[in-house]
């Protein structure tokens, strides 16, 4: 027996290694983040650091309100999510169920290489086109703004919502489909009553994931978003998203300084609610999984 | 046996792509008796099935030549409409196929497509379709629990619950027992004889005990040829055909 394992042994040690190594470095990271953070709390109150009005850091006195930073960031998220979803889950339907299947071994590839577009190049976009249609036609006082932002973030979560939920629909086993048809459903009715009820969990998931990469995504708010720390009233107002903050101020903040330490916090932030994201699509998946089991 | 002819098939081909996967077929199915057919694996008597409902529509690659009949009517010709024929033909899959919805919304499922709204007539077809199947009494506690909790002969037989809630002519069953044991087969069997005297009912197996066991009719089907039909007695006692014979002593298949 022990000679028949030591085979086994050395693979096991060497994957065993590496995977400490990763979840430490992981570890540090956090432990990091967490570390430089909290300096902050000791200067300002976690209350005035979250609920604060006026972002303003290179004052004297300085401001560290984050709330229009969080509005901005979850705004923009929002309506990225209200353009990109619907749309996405369309797709998705139409690729998976209705294309015939020369289109849809053409289509699927071409949206997941849209998924690999660079965003600095979408940004470049919302800067030089939609920024000056913008102006033109909605009579946006700044062509880089919210809904500019958000229309570029819609164009790179597409990919990812749509090819993720495009596999959960083609899991659904061609038995249901089968049963429905054989009960004189159209395929409309299939679609509608038991291919997507039945892919739903998959589908949401997909959906979480897509705002987990809005939520995180930098360059094309820092690029396209505006940058005024202001809570937006209409879409055509411009926003300062966490994610842009750290990356326009973190270059210039002198290393330990409240500052410094007021950008490490927004990341906290934004890794806690990626993290709440990705516990809910857990929590979606395992009832799903009790569901069907 | 006199019975009314409800299916009659003349001169049915059919391709997938080149290949030729039923030759000439033709046959005629009795109503309100149960026909089995009987054959090796890939003799092309579930691909024959599933034309009787049209579910090879689907299949870009399939062609079909020749006739099919019901109560007269070609389902094949460009007026039937294969929405409406499968409301009439209905079907039970080789393995159990549940929504993975309640066990009242997979019954339900048919009569709501169907425009049943009315929340008691269609507690009335549940409750009337799952003792046809012989399951009511098992799930009458449980209807809203989901479907996919109960084992493999309870699915089963919510299936034919679920086909029959829409009240079709024929059913159609895809060797509906393959994948349940012994005792659940038994028990499906048995609702395969009662479910014979209100449906016409199509049935393949593989299991010639089980053929001769529910059938009325037998038909015998080799390399996509029918090579024998008649009385489920006739063929299994007295086959006219050498390869029958074989076929049913157990030589090959």
């Amino acid at each position: 027996m022990g000679n028949t394992l030591r085979g086994d042994k050395a693979p096991q040690r060497i994957i065993q290694t590496i995977s400490i190594i990763g979840v430490a470095i992981m570890l540090f990271i956090l432990f990091f983040l967490v570390k430089e953070s909290i300096p902050i709390l000791k200067e300002v109150s976690i209350f005035q650091l979250l609920f604060g009005m006026e972002w303003y850091p290179t004052y004297d006195p300085p401001d560290y309100g984050m709330f229009p930073l969080i509005v901005g960031s979850l705004s923009v998220t929002l309506a990225a999510s209200i353009l990109a979803v619907p749309l996405s889950i369309m797709l998705a339907v139409f690729i998976s169920e209705i294309c015939p299947r020369k289109l849809k071994e053409l289509l699927k590839p071409v949206i997941e290489i849209l998924g690999f577009f660079p965003s600095v190049v979408l940004g470049f976009i919302g800067m030089v086109v939609l920024a000056p249609w913008m102006i033109q036609h909605l009579e946006a006082y700044s062509g880089l703004n919210l809904l500019n932002a958000a229309f570029l973030m819609g164009i790179m979560i597409i990919p990812t919502v749509t090819s993720l939920a495009e596999d959960s629909l083609a899991s659904i086993p061609k038995d249901l489909r089968d049963a429905s048809y054989a009960l004189g459903a159209t395929r409309l009715e299939t679609i509608t009553k038991v291919v997507l009820p039945a892919a739903l969990p998959g589908i949401l998931q997909a959906v979480l994931l897509g705002v987990m990469r809005a939520i995180g995504e930098t360059m094309v708010v820092l690029m396209a978003a505006g940058g005024a720390a202001i809570i937006p009233l209409s879409l055509t107002d411009p926003v300062r998203p966490l994610t842009s903050t750290i990356a326009s101020e973190m270059g210039e903040t002198p290393v330990g300084s409240i500052h410094y330490h007021a950008l490490f916090f927004a990341g906290l932030l934004l890794l806690l609610l990626t993290l709440g994201l990705n516990l809910l699509a857990m929590f979606i998946e395992r009832r799903a999984r009790r569901l069907r089991a | 046996m006199d019975r009314k002819d409800k299916i009659i098939v003349e001169n049915l081909n059919l391709f997938y792509g080149e290949t030729q996967a039923l030759k000439n077929i033709a046959l005629t199915v009795p109503e309100k008796a149960v026909t089995a057919l009987i054959g090796p694996s890939g003799c092309g008597k579930s691909t024959f099935l599933r034309c009787i409902n049209r579910m090879n529509d689907f299949i870009a690659s399939c062609r079909i030549t020749g006739k099919i009949l019901i109560d007269e009517n070609d389902i094949y010709s460009p007026e039937t409409d294969p929405i409406e024929l499968r409301r009439k033909v209905g079907m039970v899959f080789q393995r159990p196929n549940p929504f993975p919805m309640s066990i009242y919304d997979n019954v339900a499922y048919g009569p709501r497509l169907h425009g049943v709204k009315d929340k008691g007539k269609l507690d009335e077809i549940v409750e009337k379709s799952l003792k046809g199947s012989a399951l009511w009494d098992e799930v009458k506690d449980k209807l809203h629990k989901p479907a996919t909790a109960l084992s493999g002969g309870q699915q089963q037989r919510l299936c034919i619950a679920r086909a029959i809630a829409v009240e079709p002519e024929v059913i159609l069953m895809d060797e509906p027992t393959s994948a349940l044991d012994p005792m659940a087969t038994a028990r499906v069997e048995e609702l395969v004889r009662m479910l014979s005297s209100s449906y016409t009912v199509v049935i393949v197996t593989h299991n010639m005990q089980q053929a001769a066991r529910v059938s009325d009719i037998t038909v015998f089907f080799l390399m996509g040829e029918m090579i024998e039909y008649g009385p489920t007695q006739q063929i299994f006692t007295s086959p006219k055909d050498r390869r029958t014979e074989d076929y049913i002593t157990g030589r090959f298949g």
